[in-house]
């Protein structure tokens, strides 16, 4: 591109709606960071399953193993946000998304200490699924619309199953919202390096 | 009576710049580098006149030990770039039979 090429009035309009099509088709993800949140999830899942149906027995409540994985995820992320090239308005709007809800969710595990431990279970599937369903709009990945309607309809089924099978619930939610995608995401990034 | 076209919007590197930092948040140099197909040296001067004008704001950092710029449009930069394209759509209604 020449240093200081005058422009004509369609040419300046064109290259404005050119620069701004490059600018938002700009995508960097590389799904580790869903893969090890959906994994940690399902695996924390099913072992409070197996404790609650005394299969095995754990010194503690599973989902205190989620307290490492959560800096692990965050460390990872921050690398991800840090090899990005350029931060679009859709990113920051995804990053607010997830941050409501991660926000939501603490807020919904008081109701744990107040005694109801599978109701807070259900409200975490609804709110999964609105933060899925808000994420596949953003982002228009049309997998996570259709992810956040499922998650809806086990967020529905799980107010008739309030008991310990409700994490077998979790662990189906967090195998299509976050491990499936991730993978999904790894392979088209993967792609694109090679590509 | 038109409006003259901002001369600091109206060459082509510099419009890219501010058409590309208009559409995301913010921005590395080499991002910018690689969409527009400018030199590192190019841009840099280009980039220089915009901080310049107040148009973007320029961040030196850095990234994993490496020095990194990262670019963002400015109030003032999204005024600019609003009113140049409605002087544009102004010329070419004009313009249009």
């Amino acid at each position: 591109m020449s240093t200081e090429k005058q422009l004509t009035e369609k040419e300046s309009l064109k290259l404005i709606s050119r620069t701004i099509y490059q600018a938002k088709g700009y995508f960097y993800e590389t799904g580790i960071s869903g893969i090890i949140y959906g994994f940690s999830i399902l695996i924390c899942s099913v072992l409070t399953y197996l404790t609650e149906k005394a299969v095995i027995s754990f010194p503690f409540h599973p989902f205190y193993l989620f307290i490492p994985v959560f800096f692990v995820q965050s460390f990872v992320q921050l690398r991800e946000e840090k090899k990005k090239k350029a931060k679009t308005f859709t990113d920051e709007a995804i990053d607010f998304v997830w941050t409501g809800f991660f926000l939501s969710v603490l807020v919904a595990f008081t109701a744990v200490f107040a005694g109801i431990n599978y109701m807070a279970i259900s409200i975490i599937l609804i709110l999964t699924g609105l933060a899925t369903f808000l994420t596949g709009m953003l982002s228009k990945f049309r997998y996570h619309i259709i992810c956040s309607f499922v998650c809806w309809l086990l967020a529905s089924v799980s107010f008739f199953v309030q008991d310990a099978r409700i994490y077998l619930l979790l662990a189906v939610t967090a195998l299509i919202v976050w491990i499936i995608p991730g993978f999904i995401l790894n392979a088209v990034f993967k792609k694109q390096q090679h590509g | 009576m038109f409006k003259e076209l901002d001369p600091i919007l109206h060459s082509q590197l510099r419009l890219a710049v501010m058409s590309l930092l208009i559409s995301v948040k913010q921005a590395d140099f080499i991002f910018i580098k690689e969409k527009t197909n400018a030199t590192a040296g190019n841009l840099s001067v280009q980039v220089q006149k915009l901080k310049e004008a107040g148009y973007i704001d320029v961040i030196k950092e850095f990234k994993d030990n490496y020095p990194n710029t990262t670019c963002k449009i400015t109030k003032k930069g999204i005024q600019a770039f609003e009113d140049y394209v409605k002087v544009l759509q102004e010329y070419l209604q004009v313009k249009q039979p």
